[in-house]
């Protein structure tokens, strides 16, 4: 009893700052949902009519697929990159693992706001790298405008995601398939099971919850991010990198409109707030 | 009983405090934009001017907080729906969004210090753009202009003269094209350029008459005028007037392409003006972009930067004292401080003053163009429509100069958007 008491005493101060600071806010954006908002200021009850122009919204239609889209991407790129990257360091020597671990997270360890800049002058249709290295490599003719075209801006954006984010994926697995019994690599070794049978039928199915682990924080991230479409692109051109929480800050700072920005935010917390239900029961079970 | 201590000490507390004679001066904050470099560099120009009326106004004293240009527009939303707003603001843009502030009663309304002061050197334009259902809430300041800077001795290497009409532009730009140059340096990439030199194609296009049937009439986005406005800077891109990749160029690097001599013109106003003087390596010039369509008079767009606001909350004797500062700032004898260290011409300012004072001759070449046609002179698009139709118009305007939209379907947009806002009441009508 005595040790309860003590442990609800320990954990109330978390608890009352994690209220203030994070329960509090959600519980007045779900409020502010609710009135019609003019310039920053409460002009009327609105009961549910914030939502009802959902429907309606086809910025919101289009960012929420855009959203969809990062995520597919996110999942296929980083993942299998980090995947395979740290199946074939876990048999380098320690220090080879621990120089190319470094290289590899460094992106990571840069904001993505600057990440954005550098990638910025990398795609610059006037002077990016990026044009220079095809006209290099006699591929010139393929060179674009890589953030200003509908056809490449989203892509080209996501290059710059997968880039900050496989560094990550490749340490996580990089742990977690050294937590991996040896025997079971040196039974299949004895079997005759070459590398990439090994990898299929003893890394892989290992790895599941690591690999659900990062799919899931993958999934939710690529929710919530916003910095890097910002400093890039503003979801332009046109409405082509347009993403939730850029739809969230234009309708919120620029418009004004702080009743529909809350009800996009709530929107957008109830799906992270599903994703993450999700990820929670599949590591559970996994 | 148990009360009578904090009762005696909340008696004591004020008896103390009535003892202690109030002081005399009034304070003000004051929020401005005003750095020590870049688009508003005015910065040392704003302290000095500080100290200079509070010499003059014993009484007053100005807390100074700057805040970025790029940020102020989000901050003071922020600060006015958090009931902090500060005492005297100097915030970009005008029109729709003061208006807004106007509409909810956050910014007081200022004719009576209109009256007092006498503040006549702002025209009905200006007083139009900061009013809101006949009365005024802002105090414009900086006199922004439109036009086109041009590469002098490119001209002269390409033999091409400063056109006198848009079929001569145009010619100008179609040989500058096939001598290899970029006609036009531009950058969309911030989302905002384009809005002005859609405002600028439209004045020229459509004339300020039929942009104000629509912006304060009856009249659609669809006029045949606007139409030939969007495709006028439709066909811009198509003829490859802009450099490659224009919507992912930033609004500095396209400068730094006219100021670098890779193009021969570009079109944008004089908000940039001092970094284009000291930037260029070339001959400099100005002119202003002829009339597009027939019978539409030449003039500019032209707008005011932005303008000093007093919150409505703030106390009588406050806003009393924030509008005597203002008076000292927009003075006469300290517009010539504003131009020459500030490096901003305030509205009111002639072109023989600026010829007289010690400013770079582009400054002076470019206000003795634009001024010249002030009842012809018109509307700047972004900071005169509502925030909500702005933000149609960036995406929308994108699309349609990177060839994604036709113009039929950039102005159904903008129709739309333009008919739900003023369904519910965002217009700004002077």
């Amino acid at each position: 009893m005595t040790s309860q008491r003590t442990a609800i005493l320990f954990v109330l101060p978390a608890l009352a700052l994690y209220l203030a600071f994070v329960g509090l806010p959600i519980l007045q954006v779900a409020a502010y949902s609710l009135f019609t908002w003019d310039n920053g200021s409460v002009t009327g009850f609105a009961g549910l009519a914030n939502f009802t122009r959902l429907g309606g919204d086809t910025v919101f239609w289009t960012a929420l697929g855009h959203n969809g889209i990062w995520v597919v991407l996110t999942l296929a790129f980083p993942l299998m990159i980090g995947l395979l990257l740290a199946s074939i360091l876990a048999e380098c020597s320690p220090r080879t693992v621990r120089i190319l671990g470094a290289i590899y997270f460094l992106p990571r360890t840069i904001p993505l706001v600057v990440a954005g800049i550098i990638w910025g002058w990398i795609y610059n249709p006037m002077f990016g790298l990026a044009n220079w290295a095809l006209d290099m490599v006699g591929l010139g003719a393929l060179g674009g405008a890589w953030l200003a075209e509908p056809s490449t801006a989203l892509y080209a954006l996501n290059v710059v995601g997968a880039w900050t984010f496989f560094g990550f994926c490749v340490l996580i697995y990089l742990a977690a398939i050294q937590a991996i019994d040896p025997s079971l690599y040196e039974a299949a070794q004895l079997d005759g099971a070459s590398w990439l049978k090994r990898f299929r039928f003893v890394t892989v199915p290992l790895l599941k919850p690591t690999t659900l682990f990062l799919g899931l924080y993958a999934a939710i991230e690529a929710m919530r991010f916003f910095d890097l479409v910002w400093v890039t692109t503003q979801g332009g051109p046109g409405y082509d990198t347009e993403v939730l929480t850029t739809h969230i800050y234009k309708t919120f700072f620029l418009v004004g409109d702080f009743g529909y920005a809350a009800t996009l935010s709530v929107v957008l917390l109830a799906i992270v707030l599903t994703v993450s239900g999700v990820s929670y029961r599949l590591l559970r079970s996994a | 009983m148990k009360h009578l201590p904090a009762a005696r000490l909340v008696a004591s507390t004020m008896l103390i405090a009535a003892a202690i004679p109030a002081s005399a001066e009034t304070v003000v904050t004051q929020w401005d934009q005003f750095a020590s470099s870049g688009i508003t560099a005015a910065g040392p120009a704003m302290d000095e001017l500080i100290a200079a009326c509070e010499k003059v106004l014993p009484d007053i004293k100005i807390l100074r907080t700057v805040v970025p240009s790029i940020g102020i527009r989000e901050s003071y939303r922020l600060a006015v729906s958090a009931d902090k707003t500060p005492d005297l603001a100097y915030t970009w843009p005008a029109a729709s969004v003061l208006a807004g502030y106007a509409r909810t009663g956050k910014v007081a309304p200022l004719d009576a210090y209109y009256a007092k002061y006498k503040w006549d050197g702002i025209n009905d334009f200006y007083r139009g753009r900061n009013s809101y259902k006949g009365n005024i809430y802002g105090v414009p300041m900086e006199q922004d202009l439109m036009g086109v800077y041009y590469n002098r001795d490119l001209f002269k290497k390409l033999g091409l003269e400063v056109p006198k009409t848009y079929a001569e532009f145009q010619a100008v730009a179609a040989k500058v094209k096939e001598a290899g140059y970029v006609p036009i340096a531009f950058g969309n990439r911030d989302r905002w350029p384009a809005t002005n030199t859609l405002s600028l194609v439209l004045g020229l296009t459509a004339g300020r008459e039929a942009e104000e049937k629509v912006l304060f009439g009856d009249g659609s986005w669809t006029d045949p005028a606007f139409k030939k406005a969007a495709e006028t800077i439709a066909d811009w891109a198509k003829e490859g007037y802009f450099p490659r990749g224009f919507n992912g160029i930033g609004y500095d690097e396209a400068n730094a392409l006219f100021l670098g001599g890779r193009a021969a013109m570009t079109i944008t106003g004089t908000w940039v003006l001092q970094d284009m003087a000291r930037g260029a390596k070339f001959d400099l010039g100005v002119f202003m972009l002829p009339p597009i369509s027939e019978g539409v008079p030449a003039g500019t767009m032209w707008g005011e930067g932005s303008q000093w606001q007093i919150a409505a909350s703030a106390p009588e004797a406050t806003k009393d004292a924030a509008a005597a500062y203002v008076d000292c700032l927009i003075s006469p004898e300290h517009r010539q401080v504003w131009v020459e260290k500030g490096f901003l011409v305030p509205i009111g300012t002639k072109a023989e003053d600026l010829a007289a004072w010690n400013t770079l001759p582009a400054v002076k070449e470019f206000y003795a163009e634009g001024l010249k046609t002030p009842d012809t002179n018109f509307y700047d698009l972004h900071t005169t429509l509502p925030e909500s139709v702005t933000q149609v118009l960036y995406p929308e305007l994108q699309r349609l100069v990177g060839g994604d939209a036709t113009p039929d379907q950039f102005l159904d947009a903008m129709q739309q958007s333009w008919s739900k806002a003023v369904a519910n009441g965002e217009r700004w009508q002077p």
